[in-house]
């Protein structure tokens, strides 16, 4: 059994591969050359590695290789119905079913879009409830185009499930994305007339325990927050150590509920690293308080680290992975004790997602 | 039979194939007719607009573009507008 570290760049996938002591690491790639991978993660049931690419002339699709990036299959079908009077802008991220739900895949993209797979992601269907919503004439691009970046399955409930579009802000489903509900209770939007509205967050990402899948986490444009009741009320949690509330990228450990990793940046208008470093701030106590980590992290530095940019493992001690846009992977084989970076001047780093394979 | 050329990236796409000969009426169906037709068409079936194609070095747009007639002997190559980093 080893690790693999997934990373997208602008100028295509790499992969990094370690023993378990994620000590030592080679890289592979570039594959899907030519592509931006926003993008890539391994399906553990089935070990097939998925892409969303794009490219600026040739647009927006998603890859699959189920020989570990020998050979690329290109999904088919991927668009958006003529009477939308939309058209896919880019695809942003993959998600794999549940185990249970073999071949189901879900996929977040521009313009605020949702689609499913039920066929290994050879085919996508778009999901009409996200692209006719009620609330979308309210829902505005960031920076980065409107774009759904995040999906969370909750793994005990089969019909629940969680996305986040930016900015547009969260929205929980109850039954299989069906309906979707806003779940922006308590999250701000400084940026807008009312700063708490009922949406419009410019959520930046979304993740879920799934130890305690009622235990929502999010890296806001406006705040670092947490929920413990499905999405329903949000607590801000930054301040007491914390030296901003803005930043992009969110990571937690699969052994600890109350653990999270977060890397700000000076704010909207100045978007990289406070204090001149590379800081990773880690709370354990669920976000009362938060510790800057520092060992084997460059203390000059201003660097940027985008939403896809950061993961974690679900070994014991939980791996941390973070990508940045000067091209350096760093990897924390101890939850954040300390850090290596064992691969520099890549491409822009745009995605990361770690992985066990055999 | 026209001659489709294709940029390599899109060749990549393609199996490695750069070089398609086909039957086509016109360019629309030539492109359609191409196994990365859809990395060429966006949804609606229009060129996608960094996507340039040439018809015996002639940019289409500037002649009736995807409806552009083909006597059947040419060569049409597709091209990647200048663009990107």
């Amino acid at each position: 059994m080893g690790v693999v570290a997934l990373l997208g760049t602008r100028k295509g996938l790499f992969l990094a591969e370690s023993e378990p002591t994620r000590r030592e690491w080679t890289l592979s790639g570039p594959f899907l050359t030519g592509w931006s991978v926003f993008h890539a993660v391994l399906d553990p049931r089935d070990g097939t590695i998925h892409a969303a690419t794009n490219h600026e002339v040739y647009g927006a699709t998603v890859h699959r290789s189920g020989d570990r990036g020998e050979t690329w299959e290109r999904s088919e079908g991927l668009g958006l119905p003529e009477e939308s009077g939309l058209t896919l802008e880019k695809t942003w991220h993959v998600e794999p079913g549940r185990p249970e739900e073999p071949g189901r895949l879900w996929l977040g993209g521009a313009p605020g879009v949702l689609f499913r797979s039920d066929d290994h992601g050879a085919s996508w269907e778009v999901v009409e409830s996200v692209l006719t919503h009620e609330t979308r004439g309210r829902w505005n691009p960031g920076a980065g185009g409107m774009c759904c970046h995040s999906i969370q399955l909750d793994p005990g409930e089969r019909d629940r499930m969680f996305i986040g579009i930016s900015a547009a802000g969260v929205f929980a489903s109850e039954d299989g994305g069906e309906t979707w509900t806003p779940a922006n209770s308590g999250t701000a939007a400084d940026f807008l007339p009312d700063p708490f509205p009922e949406l419009g967050q410019c959520v930046h990402k979304l993740l879920l325990h799934p130890a305690r899948p009622e235990r929502l986490w999010q890296q806001n444009h406006c705040g670092v927050y947490r929920s413990d009741d499905r999405g329903r009320s949000w607590e801000r949690l930054e301040g007491n150590g914390l030296p901003s509330g803005f930043g992009f990228p969110l990571a937690l450990d699969h052994r600890d509920p109350d653990a999270a990793f977060v890397v700000p940046e000076v704010g909207a208008e100045n978007r990289v690293t406070p204090d001149g470093r590379l800081g990773v701030y880690r709370t354990q106590d669920g976000g009362s308080s938060w510790q800057l980590l520092t060992v084997g992290l460059p203390q000059r530095a201003w660097a940027a680290v985008m939403r896809e940019g950061f993961a974690s493992d679900g070994l014991d001690p939980a791996g941390v992975y973070l990508g940045t846009q000067s091209g350096s992977l760093f990897v924390s084989p101890d939850a954040g004790e300390s850090w290596l970076e064992p691969v520099s001047q890549l491409p822009p780093i745009l995605s990361v997602e770690a992985a066990e394979w055999s | 039979m026209v001659v489709v050329v294709l940029p390599s990236i899109l060749a990549t796409e393609a199996d490695g194939r750069n070089r398609f000969d086909l039957d086509a009426g016109t360019v629309g169906e030539a492109l359609r007719a191409l196994p990365v037709a859809d990395r060429v068409l966006d949804e609606r079936g229009e060129l996608r607009p960094l996507v340039n194609v040439y018809l015996d070095g002639v940019d289409v747009r500037e002649s009736d573009g995807l409806t552009t007639v083909l006597a059947g002997d040419e060569t049409v190559r597709l091209v990647g507008a200048i663009a990107g980093g």
